[in-house]
This record gives C-alpha cells, structure tokens and sequence, in this order.
C-alpha cells in the first residue's frame, strides 16, 4: 500500500525561498487620483508613473524623491509608462490619449546622453518618408500614425517626440533591442487596426495582422524569437514575424484576459484575467493552462515575472498584490514548481478598482505597485 | 545554585573602570540571590558607593549587558553558578531628548559636524540641491549654491574646507569662513567630474588629502582635496554650460578636475564608501549587489569580498572592534569581519529597525555603541555589548530609540503624523550629540547631557 500523498511533489518551505517582498519599504508620494502605470529604468535606479492626473512622474526608486514631473495633460489619463530597455541613453516612453510621447530624463543624465537619446528619436524625422500603400480602389489608405515635433508645452518639458495613432493605446511593449515597439488600442473601430508594429529609426508604423478575430487587449515580443504573442479577450495567439504566420493559439480559458507576461527563458506565459483567474502556460505542452490560479476575489489587473529571479507577481481590484516562486527548469523534463509566498495588502480599494500594476527590480527582488488609491509602492 | 524560589545564591566580584564609581573600600566577592536584576542590583552598589545621589547602572558579565535575573543570564550562557562571577558596573546611558530642529525647504540627505568647544558647525545637504552650514542655535549661516540635482552627501574636510556629492554626477569643494558678524560664506572652489551617475556618499580622510565617493554607476572614486594634485576631467562630462557660463559677464567658472582613480567591481550601485579608522591606505564600500568590498587605494584594487543575503545600503568602520557595520536594504544591520582570517560573514546581526538602515555613526566616546538611522523614521542606538544568542546568530538590540520630534508632538496630541518621516544620513559628536537629516525637511538635534 502506497500512500498516495507520498507521490505528490514536495513543495519547497517558503521560508527556504527567500529572498521575496514581505514588506513596505519606499513610497512614492504626489500622484492626484489612479495611478495606472509604472516602470522601473533597466538601470534600476529610477521609477517611472502615470496616471490619471495627466502627468508622468520620475522618481529616484531608492528614496522615493520625485526627479521630474512631465505634464501630458490637464484632461486625459497617462495610461502607458515604458522604458526603452536598453540603458544608455535612457528613454521613457508615456502614453496618453491617442498619443505616444519620448521622455528624455534629464535629472543626473550626462549631456553627451541626452543629446545621443534627442538624436536616436528624431534620426527618423530625416528618414525617406515611405510611399502610402495603394488600396483595391486607388485610395490612399489612412496612414496608422502621425510621428511629429512635439508641441512647445511638450518639448519644453523634454519630450524629443510624439508620435500620434488613431486610438487610445492601452499597451506600449518594446522589443528587447530598443528598435521597434509595439501599442495595442483596444478601442480601435476594427481589430485589425488596434494593433500596431513601430520602427523608431524610421519612424515608421505598420498593422501587421489584417484579419483578427476577437479584440485585441494585449500583446509583447518574445525575447530572443522573431515572436509576437498576442492576446485577444480570450485567446493568445503567437505569431512568427518573419514568416508572417500564425504559429500556435493557446486557450486559457479566461473570459477576459487583463495582462500577459513572458518568463525570460520564453517558454513559459502567464496570463492574467479580469474574471480573477491567474493561468501559467508552458509552451512544449498542451494550449490549456498548465495551472490555474485562483487566489484573487477580484479581477487581476497585472502579472510580472521577476526578468532574472525565481518570482513572479501579480495585481488584483482586491486591493492585493501576491508573490510567488515559479521555477522553471529549462530544457528538462521536469515541469515547473510553483508556491505562494506572500500576499501584500495595503492599498485601498476606490470605486471597485485595487492595484492597477506590479513591476519587479532589474536584479532584486524588490516590486513596485501602483494603486487606484493613488498610492505606489515598493515592497522588499 | 538556580532554586525555584529564587532564593538560590551567587558570589559576585564587582568591578569599574570609572574611577568616579570606584567602592570606597575594597570588598571580595559578594553573596548575592540570583533573582536580582539590573534595578536591584544598581540600588546595592549605590549602597555600596554611600551616594548621596544615586547613579543609575548597568552591569556587565563576561562583556555582555544583564538584562535580565542573573539566574537566566547564567542559563543562557551556560555558566555555572558555582563559579565567581565577575560583574563590571557602567554609568546606565541617558535616553536622548531632542534639544533642535533645522527646517529646510526639502528632504535633508545628509549631515555632518564641524566639532569645536567654542562653536561647532552643522553641515547639512538636501535634495532641493543647496547644502547648509548651521550654528548651535538653529541660525543658518551660509548655503552653497551649484549642484544641478540632490546633494547627497556632504562631510566638512576641514574647518575651511566642505565636500559635497549629487545626483548631478559631480562632487564640489567649497571653501567655507566663518565672519566675524556671525554669518558665514560658502563658495565653490573645483567642480570634479568623473561619475556617470548620481554621486551617493563621500568620505574624507584630511591628512591624506583623499576623499573617496560611491556611485550608481557602480564604482567608488578616488579624489584629491586640492586642486594642484587633481587630474584633469574627461571633457565630454563637462556640460557646455559650464564651460561658458554666462550668468555674469564677471562671474569665473568653477575650475574642473577629474577623479585620480575609479574603481569598478561592484555589479549595481555602490551606496556607500569609508575609510578604515586605523589605515587610511583602505577603504570599505557598500552595494546593492549584496557584497561589502575591501579596497587597496594604493593600487585601486578589489582585496576582498564578503556576499551577504541582501542590498546592503550603508557602511561604517569599527576598528576597536575590528568590525564592518552594514545596513541592509531590508530591516538590520550585519557585523562583517572584514579580515581575511574571518571564518564566518556576520559576526553579529542588529535587529529592530523595520525599514532599510541608510546610515551609520560611531559613537564618539565609547567603541561599544553605534547610532544607525533607517526609511522606519527612526535613528537608534546599539550597544554591541547589549546581545543575545539566538539558535544560529548573536542578535544585538537597541538600546534607545529616537523618532521624530513632529512624530513625538502628533502623538501627545492624541493624532498621527501623516508626512514621511525616512532618515536619510546621521552624524554623531561628542559636542553636539546625535544629528539626523530626514524626509520631514528638518535636522533634529538629540543630546544625552
Ligand atoms: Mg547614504
């Protein structure tokens, strides 16, 4: 007689899985109503947010001192704060009503920097401009994005470049190389049209995927394939660049799918849902969920895995921010281990909205989360 | 013998090194009941001293503190009270009262004290970019004007001579005088640039003309005072501005050096950097990359490196105690032997803050005591004598706690203080007492007097 408790795998002790955030260290005080967005520089050193006073915020990560204060609007929302992922010269990306703005920061910034970040992003402006495509009927086709001189209140205030799309862009993800980015508007008249691949240096824009089902929500960029994945309110789809080829569609399960986040290794995704489940797919196995998550009693909003660290977080309308170790072991048999370690409480719920964000240190592990209380935090 | 009743006994030796408490005569060892504690026993040796005013005491046995019955202490240790037990009597420390507060117009980085019978200095940097030297009577006499971004760090070289760090990647001199009208001047004497990134602590050794900075862009620099010894700076660092300054037509620039050395090593930012107390040749530094580093400054070479379990966010030399006292990014503060013969990374951990440890002091009359200052809103005070041995570690606590004086006035008002209260730097002297710079915007000034 076997007892079959015995052949389930031992999950490692929490304690033994240290280090994890298990409490408030920094906050990050001035932000008027919802924080929606924030992102931390690869350097590690810096903070950036968003939300909807219409201002960016960027903040010394380490003592929560407030370095620089963009203003993008006194009436919409900054729903996108992105880093350029790569470190010199830094580049922060803001999006706020149909427009994408280039922050150049400026606080502790070597000049020699800032005039290599203003020359990176206004290069494209001498670019040759590209022929319009022709449609069936002879009709210039609308181009997808504007990419200008930003006003004086903007350039004023840094900003090297904005570019304009035709729709408010929910998503802004990078490439690793810093070269194109991707935005996601959700609200686009067709679904073809919400999602949108850019060139910087060219400043250049193109709607890849012509015939979509489903609306997009999401998307991001493997880190060392030519892949996309993509996420509409129910499926992700994962599509080959080069090829121009839809590659595999996975089928969490969710009903709406809130947020994406790729472990570095690339094979394996977590996806995040407004109907509060937290689904991890591994990409060599089946297109259902590997696990299914359900800690939240309220929608998650956001999902990180740690970029070098065995954890992952997740953000949730609970008001909760929870740690887990999720270890992967790549190129083996075995399958990934995952344990909880810590639920963070301490933002407030307003108007059924909780935590809209988590993002993890470059190296630490350290997170920082942003509340619709208006709160941002980092937790060590 | 330890009885339930706590009637059992203990021949006790006393002893002191204060020639103020010495016993009026010579006694041998002494019976006394093991139940007793620090109280009971400071009333007999205050008997004993036939004090007309009682001192208050603290005992210490095998140079740990009595904290609690001498039965426990003697089972804790695992000493038999068979044995005579030799007790050393001190002067039981005064809590600190806060006797000032300096208002700035935002965050103070850090402090420093220009120490002098007559008049002592404090030195304050702020991260509204101005650094400010107070007298004793919270009057501010003079503000440097120059840095771009927060000042950092700040420390007096000399008392004619200021050092400051910012988060615009350079570190300034400034030549500071006193006037006879009791105001003071601060003016810029040598830009230095050579970091690519903000300039988080300086440390000074004068006699040797050395300072050392760390830096986010992970290294630790290696700078001359004077300005005749400096190299010159790698131009491209240089903003046009300064090269041309337009500001007066009269108006000189700020003559420019460079950094006599930059050592890399550390993988993430280097939060702080001190010399050894006894062989200014060695240098200490700190990082978020867990590790502390010993360095050769003779050869700008990495001697060593001790890894740790955390970000480690300040630093300071114990050489009494032959001890590196580390602050985590997390809630304590390691003890590192830093000599290669060490066996173990921590010799002692200090527990009780509840946020990251940003700054360290010695205390400036006794090798014992440390003061750290924390992101909890408190410095406090440890004595390295005051332990315990836990399953796997020595744990030391605190001996006092000081908070903010805003954070004391909202208590006794019955409400919360609901501004941020993070230390950022602690300085402590012999004069003045203890000196902390925090997120209220003020300076706060603690005696034991
Ligand atoms: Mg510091």
């Amino acid at each position: 007689n076997i007892d079959p408790e015995s052949l389930l795998p031992k999950l490692p002790d929490p304690a033994e899985l240290r280090p994890f955030p298990d409490h408030r260290s920094v906050e990050y005080v001035g932000h008027k109503g919802r924080v929606r967005t924030i992102a931390i520089d690869p350097t590690g050193d810096y903070l950036a947010s968003g939300g909807d006073d219409g201002t960016v915020r960027i903040w010394e990560l380490s003592t929560g001192h407030l370095k620089q204060k963009v203003r993008l609007s006194t009436t919409d929302p900054v729903n996108i704060v992105a880093w350029r992922p790569v470190i010199s010269p830094p580049i922060l990306a803001a999006c706020c009503a149909d427009n994408v703005h280039f922050i150049v920061p400026t606080d502790s910034t070597s000049p020699t920097a800032q005039a290599e970040a203003h020359t990176l992003l206004t290069a494209g402006f001498s670019a040759a401009p590209t022929i319009p495509t022709k449609s069936a009927t002879g009709v210039d086709k609308p181009s997808p994005s504007s990419w200008h001189t930003p006003i004086p209140a903007h350039a004023s205030q840094s900003i090297s470049l904005t570019l304009s799309l035709r729709s408010t862009p929910k998503t802004l993800t990078w490439h690793r190389r810093g070269t194109y980015f991707a935005t996601v508007c959700p609200s686009s008249g067709s679904p073809s049209t919400a999602i949108a691949i850019h060139a910087l240096p060219t400043h250049t824009s193109q709607h890849p995927f012509k015939r979509l089902k489903g609306l997009p929500q999401t998307a991001l960029f493997h880190p060392s394939q030519p892949k996309f994945f993509l996420a509409t309110r129910q499926r992700v789809r994962i599509y080959d660049l080069q090829a121009g080829k839809l590659v595999r569609e996975l089928l969490p399960g969710a009903r709406w799918i809130s947020s994406l986040s790729l472990h570095p290794g690339g094979n394996n995704l977590l996806i995040g849902s407004y109907d509060r489940k937290l689904l991890w797919h591994d990409l060599e196995l089946a297109p259902t969920p590997y696990k299914t998550l359900r800690y939240h009693t309220r929608a998650i909003r956001d999902v990180a895995f740690h970029p070098t660290l065995q954890l992952f977080a997740d953000a949730s309308d609970d008001g909760s921010v929870q740690i887990f170790h999720g270890k992967v072991v790549e190129d083996g048999f075995e399958n990934a281990t995952i344990v909880p370690l810590k639920v963070l409480k301490g933002h407030r719920v307003r108007g059924e909205l909780g935590v809209l964000g988590v993002v993890w240190h470059p190296r630490e592990a350290r997170c920082v989360s942003a509340g619709a209380d208006g709160v941002v935090r980092m937790w060590a | 013998m330890s009885g339930v009743n706590g009637s059992a006994q203990v021949k006790i030796q006393l002893q002191t090194k204060n020639p103020e408490l010495q016993l009026p005569q010579e006694i041998g060892p002494i019976l006394v009941r093991t139940g007793l504690k620090r109280l009971e026993l400071s009333r007999l040796v205050n008997n004993l001293l036939e004090a007309t005013q009682p001192v208050p005491l603290q005992f210490l046995i095998n140079g740990q503190f009595l904290r609690t019955t001498i039965d426990d202490f003697l089972t804790q240790n695992g000493i038999s009270a068979e044995t005579t037990l030799t007790v050393e009597y001190v002067k039981a420390l005064i809590p600190p009262q806060t006797i000032a507060s300096y208002e700035h117009d935002d965050w103070v980085s850090s402090v420093d004290i220009l120490s002098s019978p007559q008049q002592s200095r404090i030195l304050s940097g702020s991260f509204d970019g101005l650094i400010r030297v107070w007298g004793m009577s919270s009057d501010l006499l003079a503000t440097g004007t120059g840095h771009s971004s927060a000042v950092k760090s700040a420390k007096f070289i000399s008392p004619t001579q200021v050092v400051s760090s910012s988060g615009d990647r350079t570190l300034r001199l400034w030549k500071y005088e006193d006037t006879d009208i009791g105001t003071a001047s601060l003016t810029p004497t040598l830009e230095l640039y050579g970091h690519n990134a903000s300039v988080d602590s300086v440390a000074v050794h004068a006699p040797s003309s050395r300072m050392l900075s760390s830096s986010a862009d992970h290294t630790v620099g290696i700078w001359s005072t004077r300005k005749s010894d400096a190299p010159a700076a790698q131009e491209e660092l240089i903003p046009v501005s300064n090269k041309r300054r337009k500001i007066t037509p009269t108006a000189k620039p700020t003559a420019t050096r460079g950094p006599l050395s930059l050592m890399s090593g550390h993988a993430s930012q280097v939060a702080e950097v001190c010399f050894d107390e006894t062989d200014a040749t060695i240098a200490y530094s700190v990082s978020w990359d867990h590790t502390l580093k010993t360095w050769d400054l003779a050869t700008s070479k990495c001697v060593d490196t001790r890894t740790t379990p955390q970000s480690l966010w300040s630093v300071c030399h114990l050489p009494e105690k032959s001890l590196v006292a580390a602050g985590t990014a997390l809630k304590h503060i390691t003890l590192i032997d830093p000599r290669v013969s060490a066996q173990t990374v921590s010799a002692m951990t200090l527990r009780g803050h509840t946020n990251a440890i940003v700054s360290i002091a010695r205390d400036p009359k006794s090798s014992h005591q440390i003061l750290s200052g924390s992101y909890d809103g408190t410095c406090r005070i440890w004595d390295l004598r005051s332990v315990r041995n836990d399953a796997s570690e020595k744990i030391g606590e605190e001996v006092f706690r000081i908070e903010r004086d805003a954070v004391r006035q909202a208590r006794k008002l019955g409400t919360r203080f609901e501004g941020g209260v993070k230390v950022f730097g602690v300085a402590w002297d012999a004069e003045v007492g203890i000196v902390s710079g925090a997120e209220d915007k003020k300076v706060q000034i603690d005696s034991q007097a």
